[in-house]
């Protein structure tokens, strides 16, 4: 019993800390490969690329990965979305989906 | 870190380039001329219009060469992660791309351009053309003209709509205004006899006159190509601007921006050779009515006389590549910065003489420079680039002129801010990895780091409120925010967002001379 609700603690504690990383690392990566482009809440008022700050995490999550396969065409999106791993995806596109534009 | 982002921006080029390749069109056919169209219009507000370098590196046939085109095309496609170099993708075709790499790599460093005392003249605009009908007062609420911060917002691409100076209320954190400054905007002076003048200086050496009152440009004049130099005297009559391209300062009538005189900066460097000399900071001081310039090749400090004539003071020797410089002691003591020979000259501006060298970490970049009253002894803060093993922050004994601390931060910097009412003096670190989100704090006291701040972005260029009581830092680069927190606290009180932010400048300044100074200090210098 005690070993159960010591696992279950484990479990749910760990959990915690992966939702906790999977934000950071989506905070890490957004900084470094998404933000050159996009910005963080909002791109350059000149530049030619769509804001991603508050924007649903599940059209995030496809449409990267619709980019990583090549289902949907861009030159510079194919090749980005190309270095994503699924985590790295599923990161990104909770961080973006929680910040306010 | 970095290395993952290295690897990961590694991965991205090469895939990039992996889909560049196969387009394998031929390359533009523009003619050289319109690709150096593209490149002043694009390019040479940070690389230099002489293709020489200016905030970012030279790029020309000799700093190019065996670079591999393909590789050059993917970094304008995708822009320079940690750094301001944005991304062209989207904004010039491939064709643009593909000829301006051809030509960079085949254009070699220009002569220095010339831009005349007519030229100057002729590129006076005049916005509003009687001054008589500007309001009287501030048009917005606001308690003192000391309480208005300005921002120099770079814009992404270092012009176009993002590029301005940004007016914030420094007591409710909001802001009252800006300024569209057509390229990045770097430099924010105020007039030290009338508070509702400020000036705004960009890279491309454009100056406006910006009435406070009510937040708009009245005129502006091109000085020049490129360069920040911007200094404005004690009974704010003039001003004066330095340029890197061309090698030339020009003074100034503050009032209606007329040139007054022009100076060819050259002179004997340290070595004894004679050589042609970029700007660096201009500066004028509460201590008397002149101007001070550093030769940056030369390695000389100039002093400037505002009477008949402007006549010119020469101090040789000062140091091996100047920069930046900062006042002390009612702006009798000048602090110059030497990139080269990591010293901090100290100049005695009553006797025009150099009154000692000091250490200074490497590469010291002072920024604005910061003065405290601790305990009786008059400190100067120092930042450095850093690139070398020991990373500190040098602690000055401005009265006995000697090296009280080296204080070790986690990384280069760039700029240090003080107020004569906070307990820390913060440095901006700019180590190119996860460090360059953060600021650390030394407390004033004990000379240690006592906290490092998370900002976001590429934070740099603190600046304290003019009561001290609010600490305003840029998250530039991808940040795009100017991010505020309670001095003494260190809580985040509010946030501004603008497009990369870099340079704070306080109106406080003109109060306090040098930041960390109490207002007093000036009053008795007097």
């Amino acid at each position: 019993m005690k070993l159960t609700i010591l696992s279950g603690l484990l479990i749910l504690g760990a959990v915690q800390s992966v939702n906790a990383a999977s934000i950071y690392a989506g905070e890490a990566k957004a900084a470094a490969v998404c933000s050159q482009c996009h910005g963080i809440r909002m791109p350059s008022a000149d530049a030619p690329f769509p804001p991603l700050a508050g924007r649903d995490a599940d059209y995030l999550k496809t449409a990267l990965k619709q980019y990583r396969d090549k289902t949907r065409k861009s030159d510079i999106m194919n090749a980005i979305a190309g270095s994503l791993s699924d985590d790295d995806i599923s990161n990104v596109a909770m961080y973006y989906a929680k910040l306010k534009p | 870190m970095n290395a993952q982002k290295k690897r990961l921006s590694k991965s991205i080029l090469t895939g990039l380039a992996a889909i560049i390749l196969p387009f394998g069109v031929q390359a533009s056919s523009d003619s050289p001329k319109n690709m150096h169209q593209l490149y002043e219009d694009n390019c040479a507000s940070c690389h230099g219009s002489d293709h020489g370098g200016f905030i970012a590196p030279g790029l020309n046939a000799d700093s190019l060469k065996g670079r591999s085109p393909t590789a050059l095309r993917s970094l304008i496609m995708t822009g320079s992660f940690d750094t301001l170099m944005p991304p062209f993708y989207g904004r010039l075709s491939d064709d643009e791309i593909r000829g301006l790499v051809k030509h960079l790599q085949t254009t070699p460093k220009q002569a220095n351009p010339t831009w005349t005392i007519d030229d100057i003249k002729a590129s006076i605009k005049v916005y509003v053309k009687d001054e008589s009908t500007l309001p009287a007062k501030p048009t917005y609420q606001i308690n003192s003209m000391d309480d208005v911060i300005g921002v120099a917002a770079r814009g992404k691409y270092g012009r176009g709509s993002g590029s301005k100076a940004v007016f914030i209320n420094s007591v409710t954190h909001k802001q009252i205004g800006e300024i569209p400054t057509g390229t990045a905007a770097h430099i924010i002076d105020y007039n030290p006899a009338n508070p509702r003048w400020a000036y705004v200086k960009t890279d491309t050496a454009e100056i406006f006159k910006v009435d406070l009152y009510s937040m708009q440009a009245v005129r502006s004049v091109k000085t020049g190509f490129n360069g920040p130099g911007l200094g404005v005297s004690r009974d704010g009559k003039y001003i004066m601007a330095g340029s890197y391209v061309p090698h030339n300062a020009v003074i100034l009538d503050a009032d209606t921006l007329e040139p007054l005189k022009t100076f060819e900066l050259e002179g004997v460097d340290p070595d004894g050779k004679m050589v042609s000399s970029d700007s660096g900071m201009i500066i004028g001081t509460p201590f008397a009515d002149i101007f001070a310039i550093a030769l940056e090749n030369a390695g000389q400090v100039w002093v400037v006389d505002l009477k008949e004539g402007f006549p010119v003071t020469k101090i040789e020797k000062v140091g091996r590549h100047l920069h930046d410089a900062f006042l002390s002691h009612g702006g009798s003591k000048l602090m110059v910065a030497s990139y080269d020979d990591s010293i901090v000259t100290a100049i005695d501006l009553k006797d025009r003489k150099i009154i000692k060298k000091l250490e200074a970490g490497c590469v010291p970049h002072v920024g604005g420079g910061s003065v405290v009253e601790v305990d009786g002894r008059t400190l100067g803060f120092g930042t450095n680039f850093g690139d070398c093993d020991k990373m500190v922050v040098s602690v000055w004994d401005l009265d006995k002129m000697e090296v009280v601390k080296q204080v070790p931060v986690s990384g280069g910097t760039e700029s240090p801010a003080a107020h004569a009412n906070a307990p820390y003096v913060a440095v901006d670190i700019i180590s190119k990895d996860r460090r360059a989100r953060t600021i650390q704090l030394i407390d004033k006291k004990s000379l240690e780091v006592v906290k490092t701040l998370d900002v976001g972005g590429h934070a740099y260029f603190p600046e304290y409120s003019a009561d001290g009581k609010f600490l305003y830092v840029s998250a530039g680069y991808s940040g795009d925010e100017v991010v505020v927190y309670d001095s003494t606290s260190l809580e985040k009180v509010a946030s501004v967002a603008m497009e990369s932010p870099a340079g704070i400048f306080s109106h406080g300044r003109v109060r306090y001379m040098t930041r960390g100074l109490s207002p007093d200090e000036m009053k008795g210098a007097k």
